[in-house]
């Protein structure tokens, strides 16, 4: 699938300060699944701005601006093209050991009533990582479930700017679903509490009718296997050829788009289009 | 472990002068009454007229104390020396190239010779420095290995101080009021000097500037600043290297590069001592509500275009869960015996040496795993058993978030106290640089329990210093 | 240098400046309110030495009533009065460790040797006498601290931001005292003062430590006219604001030596020297006595203010 993305976020670093700095996460890299044909970042001070690749692999913008004036708007535009390999994204790439992903951090605690059923099973991984994307789901769409999360401190998503919800996304007004970003912690912190390494994956996903166009999130496991396998427990599905892959972390912390410091009132999406283009 | 009489520094068994000691003994001996008194107050004044303080936590703003001063050095052989040194040598050596290795192929990790969770799931490992490349490989530049003596060939480490260890100027300053005090004792004894510290420690900074600078690389220490307890050591060692004394807020990122703001607009940095916490270094990639640290700092790290001395996540190798493991971590990486003793140490997760250590509590020595200083610790057979029944509690609430090892023995040094002259225990941390090459400044900063029998050396628990003299042949 | 440090060298320099001009108003209005021959003199002497000091509404706002003792704890050792003794004793001692590496032993000395000693004494036992010596002990601290600086700092751009804020603080004082009490100094139809106007005067004098050079210079009985020459025309008046805006203008043109650039500040430093060269009372009078203060006072503040947008303080 040949997609077009578009994407726009901004930051407003409060009046007087004397430099804004910025980290960006928002250049998606060719791999299995996906080949970047174009992309490119643009905002006031790119020319200048730093580039590396960090600890997990990702390909980061260091950018600022001095003295920063007013919004701050960052602009994403880009074509890739995908393939669905039924999430099974592998071995590949340079980053740290698989390992390194059942540390848990303070936004991928869960719950034990999420993954406690798992413990000692004796089916497969794979088929524990399915069974166990089923049970966020389910657990995560109820609204009683919900709130429960949410007074658990789980439900961090504004605040830590990952994906969010977006205004206006038409959603059943009887489910409101929480943000993507709260199902893939969850099916996370899960994993790391199975032993079995899992990661947060930030991306695009190709709008359908039951889901609109977003900037969204999911996990990956590993498996000895089959390498890394995304999970996305929103959809309940494992990532097809609608879904971008864009940066990882061991949340949505460590992955999040756009990180700036004085942050001001925090990141703002401004707006993304992701459209399948032939 | 040595039996229960502490091993006397000065004195053999049969009350004769160790070989050491026979220079100083003499000169004690000659010594006129009260002149060991006009000493330590004149010492007094030294210390305050340089303005050596450190600030006491917890008490009331603008308090600074002079870490009292036993004007009695304390010796070192040149043969003991060199033994130390080597094990000292091979013992940093060791943990950088482990430090290399868990933050990049984590082959230690793979061959199973030390516990993966107890690596990755560690929070003093900085998953940020994954693959990170440091200069010439180096992630602690700058050590201080606490050690302490049991006997007359016995050292053991206490801990490698391989974060922002600190205490150095106090070594530098007790020589310089040592040499001021008694002038003639230099005349006859000849001692290692360690004026060399703060030039080696230039050098060492120098030659770990990220490639590409040309010239003399500019170098900043970064410290927390003025309320900070170690804000002397810091002023001090930037102007006896002539490195500019920085805070946060000096320092900005620019197009990824590092600069201080001047009178005369931006210079770039290219090496930072910095003396802050991982933690704060950076809001943008740590701690978002640090007010110390330089947004953008890390990421310039990580890019190659400014070296972090000592590097972050360097925590995780002097570790109290990790300590265990280093002799084993020497024989991995360099193929050799460890030189330096360990101290034993148990495992309270495991349920039969918990049992037994709580069950001999008042033996022991608690250590909070994550403490430091002196504090959320418990000497046993010095403490009472409200003490004991306190710290048994703590351990059977959180086994792992504790180390426990044997009461050592710690050796005792004569000591200037009210009484007259009186042995009391000591420890001794050598300061260690490592760039391109490895340099031990000789001696370090010995520190000396000044109440009676205490084991605990640390300044903010009464603790005083000696100046430390290692022999030339 | 840092720009920090160069901003922390300014404040260091102004704040000791301010600690002896704090000591030495207080002094004065100590004085006169026991010479006083009117009813309530005493208290409302007190008052006008805190409005050159700037620190009189602060004072009313605490509620208290101006007598000796609340008006000298106020200005000695309130910690919740910026300008008082004790806080800038403590903000000069702040800002010199902060640029521990740049300052001297000698002046690093004085003033810690100096605060310790300060912070040691108990608001209540200063009293009478004590207080008087108190206060001398206060310009003393400050003299010393000037000496070793004067004595041992290499002569660099260090130097020259030290001094900048020595003599900025300085300039503002004598204008303020004179600003204050400007209404005493104006000519009248009557040419000799009456009691009043000659205890005004003197408090005038010895509030800028010149009631004596004034007989040096003058050999005169106080005038108005003469009292006000001295503090604002007279160059070798160390106090004037002659002596003072030609003192930051010199200071800061060497620092454009030594950078070899000039910048905002320099501009600012040359108009407020204009204000006080070539011109004469008779001009002054004529214009206005206030408004000529008040414009002396603003165009030093901008001085202040261009120097640290110039050499990046923050």
């Amino acid at each position: 699938m040949r997609i077009s993305i578009r994407h726009q976020l901004s930051t407003t670093p409060p009046a007087g300060s004397p430099n804004a700095v910025l980290q960006l996460l928002l250049t998606p890299q060719s791999g299995p699944t996906q080949t970047v044909e174009s992309w490119s970042v643009e905002m006031a001070g790119i020319g200048n701005a730093e580039r590396f690749t960090d600890a997990y692999g990702n390909s980061v913008h260091l950018v600022n601006q001095r003295p920063p004036e007013g919004e701050l708007v960052v602009t994403i535009e880009g074509v890739v093209t995908t393939v669905d390999r039924h999430g099974v994204f592998g071995r590949v790439g340079p980053g740290p050991v698989p390992a390194l992903f059942k540390r848990v951090t303070p936004l991928t605690k869960a719950p034990v009533s999420l993954y406690g059923k798992f413990r000692g099973s004796k089916d497969s991984r794979i088929d524990v990582l399915h069974a166990l994307m089923a049970r966020v789901g389910e657990v995560l769409h109820s609204p009683a479930q919900v709130q429960s999360q949410s007074q658990d401190g789980q439900s961090q998503s504004q605040s830590q700017g990952g994906p969010t919800a977006a205004e206006g996304e038409e959603v059943a007004p009887e489910l409101p679903r929480p943000p993507a970003t709260d199902y893939a912690h969850a099916f996370i912190g899960a994993a790391r509490a199975l032993d079995i390494p899992a990661r947060y994956i930030t991306g695009y996903l190709v709008g359908d009718e039951d889901d609109p166009a977003a900037f969204h999130a999911w996990a990956e496991a590993y498996d000895e296997a089959l390498g890394w396998v995304g999970f996305d427990a929103m959809l309940g599905l494992c990532p097809t050829d609608r879904h971008v892959r864009l940066a990882v972390g061991l949340d949505g912390l460590s992955a999040q788009p756009l990180r700036a410091v004085p942050a001001g009132d925090g990141p703002k999406e401004i707006g993304v289009s992701v459209e399948v283009v032939s | 472990m040595g039996d229960t009489t502490p091993f006397d520094e000065m004195h053999n068994a049969d009350g004769s002068v160790r070989e050491p000691y026979r220079a100083l003994a003499q000169w004690l001996d000659e010594q006129p009454d009260k002149a060991l008194t006009l000493m330590q107050s004149d010492a007094e004044a030294i210390f305050r007229k340089l303005g050596i303080t450190f600030a006491v936590y917890g008490s009331e703003e603008g308090t600074e104390k002079v870490i009292p001063f036993d004007v009695i050095p304390r010796i070192i052989s040149a043969m003991e020396w060199r033994k130390l040194s080597k094990g000292i040598e091979q013992r940093v050596r060791a943990l950088n190239a482990f430090l290399y290795d868990i933050y990049h192929r984590q082959e230690i990790l793979k061959a199973g010779r030390i516990p993966e969770k107890l690596i990755l799931q560690n929070s003093a490992f900085c998953p940020e420095m994954m693959g990170l490349e440091p200069a010439r490989g180096v992630y602690a530049h700058i050590i201080g290995t606490d050690i302490v003596r049991v006997g007359p060939d016995e050292f053991y480490v206490l801990e490698d101080n391989l974060r922002t260890p600190s205490g150095v100027s106090y070594m530098l300053e007790d020589r310089e009021a040592m040499m001021q005090l008694a002038p003639d004792l230099f005349s006859r004894i000849k001692v290692a000097p360690v004026e060399n510290y703060p030039e080696n420690l230039r050098r060492t900074l120098e030659s770990v500037a990220p490639a590409g600078v040309s010239g003399t690389p500019n170098i900043a220490v970064l410290t927390p600043g003025i309320y900070n307890s170690a804000y002397f050591e810091h002023s001090f060692l930037a102007d006896q290297m002539g490195a500019q004394l920085c805070e946060g807020p000096d320092l900005f990122v620019d197009g990824g590069k590092v600069y201080m703001r001047t009178t005369t607009g931006p210079e770039r940095v290219d090496v930072i001592y910095r003396r802050i916490d991982d933690d704060y270094i950076d809001p943008l990639t740590f701690r978002p509500d640090s007010m110390l640290g330089v947004p953008g700092l890390f990421n310039a790290y990580r890019a190659g275009n400014v070296t972090l001395v000592n590097a972050p996540g360097t925590g995780i190798a002097d570790d109290k869960a990790v300590y265990t493991y280093v002799p084993e971590i020497i024989e991995f990486y360099l193929g050799e015996k460890a030189l330096l003793n360990n101290v034993p140490t148990y495992n309270c997760v495991d349920e039969e040496e918990r049992n037994w250590v709580l069950a001999n509590i008042a033996d022991l020595v608690v250590k909070e795993v994550h403490g430091s200083g002196g504090y959320g610790m418990m000497v046993g057979p010095t403490s009472t058993k409200a003490q004991h029944a306190e710290f048994k509690r703590k351990i059977e609430a959180r086994p792992d978030n504790y180390i426990v090892q044997p009461t050592l023995a710690l050796s005792t040094c004569p000591t200037y106290v009210n009484a007259g002259i009186a042995p009391r225990h000591v420890d001794l941390r050598p300061y260690v640089l490592m760039g391109e090459e490895v340099r031990i400044t000789p001696g370090g900063l010995t520190r000396v329990a000044l109440k009676k029998g205490s084991l605990v050396v640390n300044s903010s628990q009464g603790g005083g210093t000696k100046d430390t003299w290692v022999l030339e042949d | 240098m840092l720009g920090r440090t160069a901003q922390n060298l300014f404040w260091l320099s102004r704040y000791v400046e301010r600690a002896e001009n704090m000591a030495r108003l207080l002094e004065v209005g100590y004085r006169m309110s026991l010479t006083s021959r009117r009813e309530g003199g005493a208290s409302e002497h007190l008052v006008s030495m805190m409005r050159a000091a700037e620190v009189d509404e602060a004072f009313e706002a605490t509620g208290r009533q101006a007598d000796l003792d609340t008006v000298a704890h106020y200005m000695m050792f309130d910690p919740g009065n910026a300008s008082s003794v004790y806080s800038c004793l403590l903000a000069a001692r702040t800002n010199a460790r902060s640029v521990r590496t740049a300052i001297t032993i000698d002046m690093w000395e004085s003033l810690n040797a100096g605060w310790l000693e300060f912070s040691q004494i108990k608001p209540r036992d200063v009293r009478g006498a004590k207080l008087l010596g108190l206060l001398s002990w206060v310009k003393q601290l400050s003299h010393e601290f000037r000496g070793a600086l004067l004595g041992t700092i290499l002569r660099d751009d260090g130097f020259a931001f030290s001094q900048a804020g020595n003599f900025v603080e300085r300039a503002d004082n004598t204008a303020r005292i004179l600003d204050v009490k400007y209404y005493v100094l104006l000519p009248r139809a009557k040419m000799v003062g009456g009691d009043l106007d000659i205890q005004q005067w003197t408090l005038i004098l010895r509030a800028a430590s010149a009631h004596r050079s004034y007989r040096h210079v003058y050999h005169d009985r106080y005038k108005a006219h003469n009292i006000a020459d001295f503090l604002m025309l007279r160059p070798e008046m160390p106090r004037s604001l002659i002596f003072c805006a030609r003192y930051i203008e010199e200071t800061l043109d060497s620092l454009a030596d030594i950078y070899g650039k000039r910048e905002g500040c320099h501009e600012a430093a040359t108009k407020l020297r204009a204000m006080v060269e070539g011109t004469n009372m008779e001009t002054i009078f004529a214009h206005g006595l206030h408004e000529f203060l008040t414009e002396f006072i603003a165009r030093n503040n901008a001085v202040s203010e261009s120097l640290s947008a110039s050499y990046n303080f923050y």
